[in-house]
């Protein structure tokens, strides 16, 4: 049965994890992100509209053009949830069991660090699911690489804030500062049959542009070297360091300096934030169109 | 006195047996019956299959201007989106759809007293104000910003090529009224072009952008 998108972002999380990490880069893209949640209060938000029936009206085209499969919001979602569920596959059951209650002390004894290789391609299918979902969503105006690297030199609030997310979390904490050099080069050298084992990849596959693991991997490769650039302007421009990341961090996961191949694998599996925020923006763009096509 | 010691006893037994109903039912909400109305089987579409492509309406919007920056930002099929941003600021939206996907959506421009560079123009809700062509392609601007009231969006709405989305061929959802009030001259006068065509057989370009293999396919 389909989901209903109101009640996904009435579900969406006001406190947690998620929120705390997104929250504590603040620093870096200051003011862009509000934790916009509730499915009425993002009508409002984002329409600035205050009479109800129009809301009512708003909320209703939204419902109808989500549950229309072929607009692709569905699948959007689905990749942003699945991409965050499928990364952070790693571990045992039982450990699975306690996502959302552990510490990361605690977390430190069920785990082992994720080897490098899968971290980098973890990096390289959420980036590449980045591309897919925006497409899926705002039907890009264009349909290459190209428009995509257009839209993202414009991306702000929660977009932004996933993109800042994407090079920390996934990109600068467990690989360092020179992240995206290192991720491009391993993901250069990379064979299809690496990728095919790989959760995250797995997860996703079916909606990656190419015919098959080899065009897959081809795709992911030149949307990494597409992006690449961006990334690393961003992460100047920003001053995103290792250091700073640890010291936001650190005021909600102790214990964590240090031990930053376990940190990252604690936010792989406890943190959520592709779901939360690609769920908000699938709700900006949806509520734009309805509230337009009126 | 019976009837008042057994209302006593019944109380609880109600009250639990409503907790218990709320508790495995989630809330109701006011979206549930457009949910029902638009999943499963034979469910209708919400965008007609016969809906313009939205890249088609790209060429009419209005080009960057002064301190104003307009921004690609939506591209679905039978719409297309542009922010309108004055240096950070996000001012307002720009849009274009074709109604035949939402008909009601060109019934509201039928008693229209206002016109716009000759199309009825209506105001919606408190914040968007949009004209209708050929009685089917709505073009809309959206404030976002308190400094752009309606009469910066009326004055967008007129740097859209207007003319331009007139010369589509799509046969028209609504005939809009013409105002005694307000006389429309016959240059500017919104009509169906399939009724009357101006220019028998007249399609826009294709334009064929080159792209990298393996491509993405948007939906819609």
């Amino acid at each position: 049965m389909s989901k209903k998108i109101y009640e996904v972002v009435d579900k969406l999380p006001k406190g947690g994890l998620t929120v705390r990490a997104l929250k504590s880069l603040d620093t870096f893209v200051p003011g862009q992100w509000d934790n916009l949640v509730g499915f009425d209060n993002t009508i409002k938000v984002v329409t600035g509209e205050t009479d109800e029936a129009m809301i009512q009206a708003i909320g209703e085209r939204a419902v109808a053009l989500f549950n229309d499969k072929k607009q692709g919001y569905q699948t959007a979602l689905w990749l942003y949830e699945t991409v965050d569920s499928a990364s952070g596959l790693l571990g045992t059951a039982a450990l699975a069991n306690r996502i959302g209650q552990d510490t990361f002390l605690g977390f430190l004894k069920n785990i082992s660090p994720k080897p490098e290789q899968a971290q980098t391609i973890d990096l390289a299918v959420k980036l590449v699911t980045e591309v897919v979902a925006f497409c899926k969503i705002s039907g890009i105006p264009g349909d290459s690489l190209g428009d995509f690297l257009t839209a993202l030199g414009d991306y702000s609030s929660e977009s932004l804030v996933r993109m800042a997310a994407l090079v920390s979390f996934d990109g600068i904490i467990p690989l360092g500062a020179e992240f995206s050099t290192k991720a491009l080069n391993a993901i250069k050298g990379m064979s299809p049959s690496d990728i095919e084992s790989n959760q995250t990849f797995k997860g996703i596959k079916n909606e990656i542009p190419g015919n098959d693991s080899k065009g897959k991997l081809s795709f992911m490769t030149e949307s990494f070297e597409s992006t690449k650039g961006w990334m690393d302007t961003f992460v100047a421009d920003k001053g995103i360091t290792q250091s700073g990341l640890l010291d936001n961090l650190g005021g909600f996961i102790e214990g964590s300096r240090g031990k930053l191949d376990y940190l990252g694998a604690f936010l792989d599996m406890s943190v959520k934030y592709y779901e939360h925020t690609g769920t908000q923006t699938l709700a900006r763009r949806l509520i734009e169109r309805a509230v337009a096509e009126l | 006195m019976t009837l008042t010691r057994w209302l006593k006893r019944l109380a609880p037994l109600v009250l639990c047996l409503v907790l218990l109903v709320t508790a495995c039912s989630s809330a109701p909400s006011r979206y549930d019956q457009v949910q029902k109305d638009t999943t499963g089987f034979r469910s209708p579409a919400a965008v007609d299959k016969k809906a313009e492509k939205g890249g088609t309406f790209n060429q009419f919007f209005p080009a960057s201007q002064g301190d104003y920056q307009v921004i690609p930002y939506q591209e679905k099929k039978g719409f297309a989106e542009y922010k309108l941003q004055r240096g950070d600021t996000t001012v307002a939206m720009l849009t274009i759809n074709d109604t035949i996907s939402l008909p009601v959506a060109a019934e509201k421009y039928v008693d229209a007293a206002e016109l716009v560079s000759g199309y009825p123009s209506v105001d919606q809700g408190t914040t968007a104000t949009g004209l209708l062509v050929n009685g089917r392609y709505q073009v809309k601007v959206l404030s976002r910003d308190a400094s752009f009231g309606k009469a910066e969006r009326v004055d967008w709405l007129q740097k859209f090529d207007l003319q331009g989305l007139a010369q589509l061929q799509g046969k028209a959802v609504v005939q809009p009224k013409r105002s005694a009030a307000n006389p429309i001259t016959p240059s500017d006068t919104p009509v169906a072009k399939d009724a009357t065509p101006a220019k028998p057989g007249f399609k826009l370009p294709k334009i064929q952008v080159p792209a990298p293999e393996p491509t993405l396919q948007p939906a819609g």
